[in-house]
């Protein structure tokens, strides 16, 4: 079943390079909603009770090497799987309804870039992981390359120059961790047999010295990838250059992947040094909250505020991780969730601001919503959202961060905090400033036609459900985040907790919980 | 006095007899008017043959020709992957100006005596047999270089070679001269007990002789600083040899570097192991750096060799079966992804005015994708991303380096590799991301008495299968051992584990 | 059927009306629209009323029942469902929010007309409404926040009605901005009583308080502090206050509601909720209370000089929360409760008639512009003035009751607490003068042109409106009462909502006469049982003089009024010579908007101007550009080297050989 999900979108994308041009665009539409029904019915049979791995494959891959093709889903991946689901048939489906130069190669490249994400969040391997982590990339490379927009007439970069900068900042951090991870199995081996299964890295520790410096080769590729403050100088030329459909699945999902990293491998694979280095990355963190938000209200370019407004929230998120406790990471993979709900359709919606303006310039825009109520609503429901507006399913995400943060780390708590009312300002100012305020002379403002409709409406619907149930996302992710941040637990490192500990207590922990058998 | 002839293991000689025979039939091919287009056919025959007998050895390790050589899979291994390129270069040389200039039966000829060279080099386990492959190997290739014969470049990167090869040729004979002196063997076992029972550990003597022989196989390896003859040899030379030489060279040297400093020397480790692991460091970053920037693509891969070869260095760096297979799959890997990328330069420096500027690759995805997929992948390959062999081979070589303790190595070629990208993706950009429109196929017929530079265009030449064909199959290569290595490891492990048979 | 069953449907009956009014704004036809939303609140009221019924139906110590629809958010110990909490007090403030809600539905189905966002108008209403119950009803802290934050986005969304007016969507996004810097404190606060008493949900948390909390330890009144920012956000306390008179952007029906009759009360609810924990931190309990007082004197000034209407309303608004909070603070609760009650029948009146008025001024809300409005809106001038007495405590009137009982009650806790009482009065006596000085500036006197204009032709027509603080032309697609301005006089429904508030404002105060009735105290006495705070009663006596004295302060207040605007018409233009430098200060609202935006705005703006000018380009992009330059200058060096000349070629190989030799030769030695 994961295999399937794995390789569907690929397999799509092959034959619809022997498609004539005008099925294409729909059939990788089709690809993507099969791969969703795959993945709803994964969600389906998943047993939200417990923390074990579900649907797992593994198969070796090259023995030799001691790399396996081991998938599973869990409560850590479950619902980014869905998230990617959704998100790519949302953005495949929106380039579909719109003429696509080189179309062919256009829909391969996104749906190859779906096989590729979804195997990051599937893949158990931390080898596995690393491969699918830097393969990510190229399909977007190309993407934001060639069917980009060139800014340097606007004092900005090529496209190609962007998605350059882009390529290398990420892969800077993702060529570490393929070096960090190969050490982390020659290491756990210790001359024995080799090999990369995390689950049974699990088992094996790290010595403190060696886990500080792989834990700074993984946090850096994961950190470059969100992007945090200080490694974010590929995002605003990148985002510029994005075409929208690419945009919309890139911000939503991939900036998570990294988020998601330090969950499945770094805490529970290097917890001394997680310990460690806690301060350290929710400084990191918080100054992304803080910086992102400030950087938010002072663009003018509708793909910046939402790009800044994503570091912020991918701060949040950060933080909410590096609570170490466990309703800081349950709020972090909710907020996962839900940022990428909401960071889409916004992306759906910028698209659809600038055919009507012509412009990514929130001061050339204005007064829309008498037009085009219905979008108007749309758009106010996702930067109510986007704002984390109490009886969102992003405020109960943001809750649960702070509240872990605050019993973590009390001073960050209340300066994480003040981001809230930044966004307050920045995701209101950009919808206020494009629906509300006089309309500028030649916008032409209309309705959205039925078509983005269909785009837009289920995810909206989407946010509105979780805002309802978002108990939904938390009970099922809980027992799998535990396990996860259950060596970490209140910034205590594992040799203390183990020197604090009963006999029978020592038992259990040493005997592997049956999701640890590889 | 009586004299019994030495017991010759026919089977065992057998790739070098066919090598030979076939050299001599396609020389003479060159003479008689009815054969003298066959030289191509008969040279791919040869190759196949030999590769046949080859594989026949396979699993089979003996020493030959008392303790000359040692035809073990190892050997095999190596010289496969020459006889391949050759075969490639074969095939990329149809219609080459160079091949008519200097006549096709001498240069396929010249091209089976350099693949002759290599065969024996990579089975040299004596310095006699090393020296004499070497200079096999080499001698041919510097006459090839220049058989470009209207082109000032080809010519002058054919005397380049000449000279610098033999300045690299007299060190590295001159550092044998000081181990034979030391050990008074020349067999690589013998200089190893040698060095033992003579107690000549960190003997000055020795270690000198160790850095000569060192420099000398740097030199054929391109490792910096030992690489400049690489780039300005690469753009001069035709295409084709280019491409042969890239590939080939580098695996047979490689080989034999293995042999003599893991075999011979490996007593010596501590001295030599930093050493090396600095030259491999630096021309890493020499390499890379060199290549950024540069407009000309077979400079740029020039450079990017360098590079390579210092990722490659780290296998014999940290001397053990791991180190070793994971040099063989990179050599394997690197052969595909490198013929990849020269298919594609040979066929649009036929069709365009630009030789191998990099502008000759402009538009190509819109405009050939069948050539610019291929190259594509081997860029990507090269740059070590994922689903290709390159990323394979990176694994292989850093997981060696690491559970050698050479971990700061395996940063090195991580730190590299993030550099490499920006000139690997710059031909990707040129090719995908290129301004639109204008296309540089077939531009401005050449007037005759126009730059000597120029070859006649030939607005097809990209369409032919001789270039479409090897550009697409080595470029399947690359894709398919990077998604199903299983085979190409097993076979780079197995050639690895023999070394020290 | 249970109080808590008829608690949900109170919640249901507004959320449907909105989303089914927000859906059909294109169906349906207009006064639909507006029945339906009305109706709605109405059905909300009864539902109300039924549960008032079944909770009497218990005995007084068993009425609070709490009831959750399911688990909204539990996991890793965080207890959150989605539940509500039944007990006296939500039910009171049920009752007075949607009472009072139903009547200026009304009066907007009235008001209006004509205007073009009809429909969203009475969705957004209703969704106010819905907000504002689930605030009153929420059975945890958690979604008690969620209510605070609805009733702020809804009260941004009202404010902002009119778009297109860049004076509304500024004053909008201000009163959003500081309500979630309100939202914050609540969600600190809620972080912290997590973490002392673990949990989020009313009962838990009061009944585990008592025993956890030692009186004014650190923690709890930390918790009352917080929770502070948010009463003060809400209910434009200072110096959170700067939103307030800024929200009159907003169409009338919306000042009525939502800024005089509703949300702005949410802090004192708050605190009467929460009154178990400020009574373990009586220091917080008496900064709200001193906060309070401030608060009813500085807006006390502010009101007697300005000259907009709605604007003077709003001060006094803000006044009369003051006493709400002071009240509620030093434990009058229930008189704090019923001041809050009264308060909304009389101010929504009052707003109701200003807004009848200035649709007769076609939106020009300047007081100097108006007079003898008395004939020409004789009805709109009859509540006015029923609004105003009960403001200014005219004896009998009900604001004369609900004043004067919070100040018998700080005075019979005494102590301290006498200050409150006596600067109550001195607030008291402003209070009449201010609210008179409107009476008698507005109603009296030659008419103005329009009430002429009224007078003469019975309505009123004017061109397109103009905004008054800009002068553009207002867009009337977005809104606007067009051509036709609505009046009370010529709108029955407004007339009937303003009627039943004018009957509120003078004989509400019948209900709670002391020693009388006292209907509201009993009725929610239960709600504070074991309070020792509660168990204070100002004596009968004690009761009675205070009456008195604000009977007669109240009369006074009038008198100065009356001999200032009617008797000495130029009285005022000397005190205010006189007295320059105090009246600049207040008709500068004490500076307020000057000093925020001094100390918080212009420091973000600045420091995001930094970041983007100067950080982005040279730390971000040099940090990278640096590394890069590096490299590629690197490159140069090695092509550099590379000149093509074999010589030098050789000359590289031998010295590179003899770097190698040397180095074993010192390795080996």
């Amino acid at each position: 079943m994961s295999s399937a999900i794995l390789w569907a979108p690929l397999a799509f994308g092959l034959v619809g390079l022997f498609l004539p041009k005008r099925a294409v665009g729909w059939w990788a539409v089709l690809g993507t909603v099969v791969t969703l029904g795959l993945a709803i019915a994964v969600a389906i049979g998943f047993d939200g009770n417990s923390s074990a791995l579900q649907y797992a494959v593994d198969e070796p891959w090259i023995s030799g090497l001691g790399v396996d093709y081991s998938l599973g889903v869990d409560g850590l991946n479950l619902f980014l799987i869905l998230l990617t689901t959704v998100l790519w048939t949302g953005g495949v489906a929106f380039a579909a309804f719109r003429e696509q130069e080189r179309a062919k190669t256009f829909y391969f490249l996104m749906l190859v870039a779906e096989t590729a994400t979804l195997g990051s969040f599937l893949a158990q391997d931390l080898l596995l992981f690393v491969l699918f982590f830097d393969l990510m990339l190229v399909p977007f490379y190309f993407l934001f390359g060639a069917w980009g927009h060139d800014r340097s007439a606007e004092g900005g970069l090529t496209a190609s120059a962007a998605t350059l900068k882009m390529i290398v900042y990420t892969l800077i951090g993702s060529l570490l961790m393929l070096v960090a991870a190969i050490a982390t199995a020659v290491l756990a081996a210790d001359g024995g047999h080799l090999t990369f299964s995390i689950a049974s890295l699990n088992e094996h520790g790290l010595t403190q010295g060696s886990q500080r410096w792989i834990f700074w080769f993984f946090a850096a590729a994961f950190l470059v990838k969100m992007p945090a403050f200080l490694l974010h100088g590929w995002m605003p030329d990148a985002y510029r250059a994005a075409p929208l459909p690419a945009l919309v699945v890139f911000s939503g999902v991939l900036a998570k992947v990294g988020a998601y990293g330090f969950l499945r491998v770094v805490l529970p694979l290097f917890p001394d040094a997680t310990v460690e280095f806690q301060e350290v990355i929710l400084i990191i963190a918080l100054a992304s909250i803080l910086y992102g938000s400030v950087m938010a209200f002072t663009q003018t370019n509708v793909r910046l505020i939402a790009g800044y407004s994503s570091v912020a929230q991918l701060g949040f998120i950060t933080a909410g991780i590096f609570a170490l406790s466990a309703d800081g990471a349950d709020g972090a993979v909710l907020q996962m969730v839900n940022h990428g709900l909401v960071v889409a359709p916004l992306f759906v919606i910028v698209a659809i601001l600038l055919e009507r303006t012509g412009s990514e310039d929130i001061r050339e825009m204005g007064g829309m919503a008498l037009r085009a109520p219905v979008l108007a609503a749309l758009f106010l429901i996702v930067a109510l959202a986007t704002l984390a507006m109490p009886g969102s399913a992003n405020f109960v995400g943001e809750f649960y961060i702070l509240n872990g943060l605050f019993e973590a780390k009390i001073v960050f708590a209340f300066i994480a905090i003040s981001g809230v009312a930044m966004s307050a300002y920045y995701a209101l100012r950009l919808y206020q400033q494009t629906m509300h305020n006089r309309k500028p002379e030649g916008l032409l403002s209309r309705e959205i036609g039925l078509r983005d409709g269909l785009v837009l409406v289920p995810l909206v619907l989407c946010i509105l459900g979780l805002a309802l149930y978002p108990q939904l996302v938390l009970e099922r992710t809980a027992p799998s985040v535990d396990k996860s941040v259950s060596r970490v637990r209140d910034g205590e490192t594992p040799s203390a907790r183990l020197a604090s500990m009963s006999k029978q207590e020592l038992k259990e922990i040493l005997t592997p919980a049956p999701g640890n058998t590889p | 006095m009586n004299f019994h002839e030495p017991h010759i293991d026919y089977a065992g000689i057998s790739p070098v007899i066919a090598l030979t025979v076939g050299l001599c039939v396609v020389l003479l091919s060159a003479v008689f008017k009815p054969l003298r287009r066959s030289a191509p056919l008969l040279t791919m025959l040869t190759l196949g043959v030999t590769a046949g007998l080859l594989i026949w050895q396979w699993d089979d390790p003996k020493t030959l020709i008392t303790g000359a050589l040692r035809l073990d899979d190892l050997a095999i291994s190596i010289s496969l992957i020459a006889i391949l390129t050759a075969a490639f270069c074969v095939v990329l040389s149809i219609r080459e100006r160079a091949t008519e200039e200097a006549g096709s039966g001498e240069y396929h000829a010249l091209l089976l005596g350099s693949v002759l060279g290599m065969v024996l080099l990579a089975q040299a386990t004596n310095l006699v047999s090393f020296f004499v492959a070497l200079e096999m190997l080499s001698i041919p290739l510097y006459i090839l270089c220049a058989t470009n014969l209207r082109r000032e470049g080809s010519l002058e990167s054919g005397l380049k070679y000449l000279i610098v090869g033999s300045i690299g040729s007299a060190t590295l004979l001159y550092g044998m001269a000081f181990l034979y002196g030391g050990t008074g063997a020349t067999n690589f076992a013998g200089i190893a007990d040698g060095i033992a029972r003579n107690g000549l550990d960190g003997d000055p003597l020795i270690l000198i002789g160790i850095a000569m022989a060192a420099v000398g196989l740097a030199f054929k390896t391109s490792i910096a600083p030992f690489h400049q003859w690489t780039p300005d040899v690469y753009q001069g030379a035709p295409t084709p040899i280019t491409a042969f030489m890239a590939v080939a060279t580098k695996a047979a040297a490689f080989a034999v570097f293995l042999r003599f400093f893991d075999v011979a020397l490996g007593s010596q480790l501590d001295s030599w192991q930093p050493a090396l692991a600095a030259l491999a460091a630096i021309s890493i970053v020499v390499g890379n750096v060199g290549a950024l920037g540069q407009d000309s693509l077979k400079r740029m891969l020039g450079y990017s060799g360098v590079a390579q070869a210092g990722y490659m260095l780290g296998g014999v760096v940290v001397l053990s079966d791991a180190g070793t297979s994971s040099l063989v799959f990179y050599l394997a890997a690197y052969a595909f992804m490198n013929l990849a990328a020269f298919a594609v330069i040979v066929g649009r420096e036929r069709e365009t005015i630009y030789g191998d500027d990099i502008r000759a690759v402009r538009g190509l995805g819109v405009e050939r994708p069948l050539l610019a997929w291929p190259l594509t992948i081997s860029m990507l390959a090269l740059a070590g991303l994922p689903a290709t062999a390159g990323f394979i081979g990176k694994l292989y070589l850093i997981e060696a380096l690491v559970e050698g303790d050479y971990t700061w190595l395996a940063v090195f070629i991580a730190v590299g590799t993030m550099i490499s990208l920006a000139y690997y993706l710059r031909v990707v950009a040129a090719m995908w991301m290129g301004p639109e429109g204008e296309s540089v196929t077939g531009a401005t017929p050449v007037i005759a008495g126009a730059s000597p530079e120029a070859d006649p265009v030939d607005p097809e030449a990209s369409r032919r299968w001789y270039i479409v064909g090897p550009a697409l199959l080595a470029a399947a290569a690359t894709v398919f051992f990077g998604v199903i290595p299983q085979p190409l490891v097993e076979f780079a492990s197995h050639a690895g584990s023999t070394l020290f048979g | 059927m249970s109080a808590t069953a008829w608690a949900w449907l109170v919640l249901l009956f507004p959320l449907l009306g909105s989303i089914v009014i927000g859906l059909g704004y294109r169906a349906l036809p207009a006064k639909l629209a507006g029945i339906i939303g009305t109706v709605a609140i109405g059905l909300a009221f009864a539902c109300g009323v039924a549960a008032l019924i079944s909770l009497l139906g218990d005995e007084p110590e068993a009425r609070h029942h709490a009831s959750s629809l399911w688990d909204y958010a539990s996991v890793a110990g965080l207890d959150i469902k989605l539940g509500i909490f039944v007990d006296p007090l939500s039910i009171f403030m049920v009752l007075v929010v949607s009472g009072v809600s139903t009547l200026i539905h009304l009066y907007s189905y009235g008001y209006m007309q004509s205007d073009e966002g009809y429909h969203r108008f009475f969705s957004y209403l209703n969704f106010f409404v819905f907000s504002m119950l689930l605030l009153v009803l929420a059975g945890n802290f958690v979604l008690l926040i969620v209510g605070w934050a609805f009733v702020g986005f809804a009260s941004y969304a009202l404010i902002s009605f009119w778009y297109r007016r860049e004076t509304a969507t500024r004053a909008g996004m201000k009163a959003f901005v500081i309500n979630v810097v309100g939202d914050i404190g609540l969600v600190l606060a809620a972080f912290l009583i997590f973490r002392e008493l673990g949990t989020f949900d009313y009962g838990a948390v009061f009944e585990r308080a008592p025993e956890t909390f030692t009186t004014n330890e650190w923690s709890v009144t930390a918790i009352c502090l917080l929770l502070l920012v948010g009463a003060f956000a809400k209910s434009a306390q200072l110096p959170l206050h700067t939103w307030l008179p800024d929200a009159m952007e907003g169409p009338t029906p919306v000042s009525s509601l939502i800024h005089a009759a509703t949300m702005v009360t949410a802090g004192v609810y708050l605190i009467a909720r929460t009154h178990v924990l400020f009574e373990l931190a009586p220091t917080a309990a008496d900064i709200a209370a001193f906060v309070g007082l401030a608060t009813l004197l500085v807006a006390a000034t502010m009101a007697l000089v300005m000259t907009d209407l709605k604007r003077a309303i709003a001060y006094s608004t803000m006044s009369q929360i003051g006493y709400m909070i002071m009240g509620v603070s030093i434990g009058a609760y229930s008189a704090g409760m019923f001041h809050l009650m009264t308060h909304a029948f009389f101010k929504a009146l009052l707003f109701m008639a200003a807004g009848s008025i200035i649709a007769a001024m076609a939106n020009d809300q300047n007081i100097d512009r108006m007079s003898g409005f008395g004939k020409a809106m004789r009805f709109t001038s009859i509540t006015f003035v029923c609004g105003a007495l009960a403001l200014a405590a005219f004896p009998g009137t009900s604001g004369f009751f609900s004043k004067d009982e919070i100040l018998a009650f700080a005075e019979a806790r005494g102590g301290m607490y006498l200050i409150f009482t006596v600067l109550g009065y001195v607030g008291a006596l402003m209070t009449a003068v201010y609210s008179f000085r409107l009476v008698f500036r507005v109603l009296p006197g030659k008419p103005c042109k329009e009430a002429q204009e009224l007078i003469d032709t019975g309505h009123v027509a004017h061109e397109a409106p103009k905004n008054p603080a800009t002068g553009e032309p207002e867009d009337t697609d977005v809104g606007f009462p067009g051509a036709v301005h609505h009046v009370a006089e010529g709108s029955a429904p407004m007339r009937v909502a303003m009627g039943v508030l004018a009957f509120g404002a003078i004989f509400a105060g019948l209900i709670q006469i002391p020693g009388v009735d006292d209907v509201v105290t009993k009725f929610l006495d239960p709600v504070w049982e074991g309070s020792p705070l509660a168990a204070i009663e100002p004596s009968l006596g004690q009761d009675y003089v205070g009456l008195g004295i604000g009977g007669l302060i109240a009369l006074l207040g009038i008198g100065i009024a009356y001999l200032l605007y009617v008797a000495r018409p130029e009285l005022p233009g000397r005190l205010e010579a006189r007295l320059r430098p105090l009246h600049t200060l207040f008709a500068n609202k004490w500076y307020f908007d000057e000093a925020i935006d001094f100390l918080v705005v212009r420091p973000a703006l600045a420091i995001g101007r930094f970041a983007n000018r100067v950080f982005e380009r040279f730390v971000v992009d040099g940090l990278v550009s640096g590394t890069e330059g590096t490299v590629r200058g690197a490159g140069g060096v090695v092509r550099a080297v590379q000149n093509g000349f074999v010589r030098s070629y050789a000359l590289l190989l031998i010295a590179g050989f003899a770097g190698l030799a040397l180095y074993f030769l010192l390795s080996s030695s």
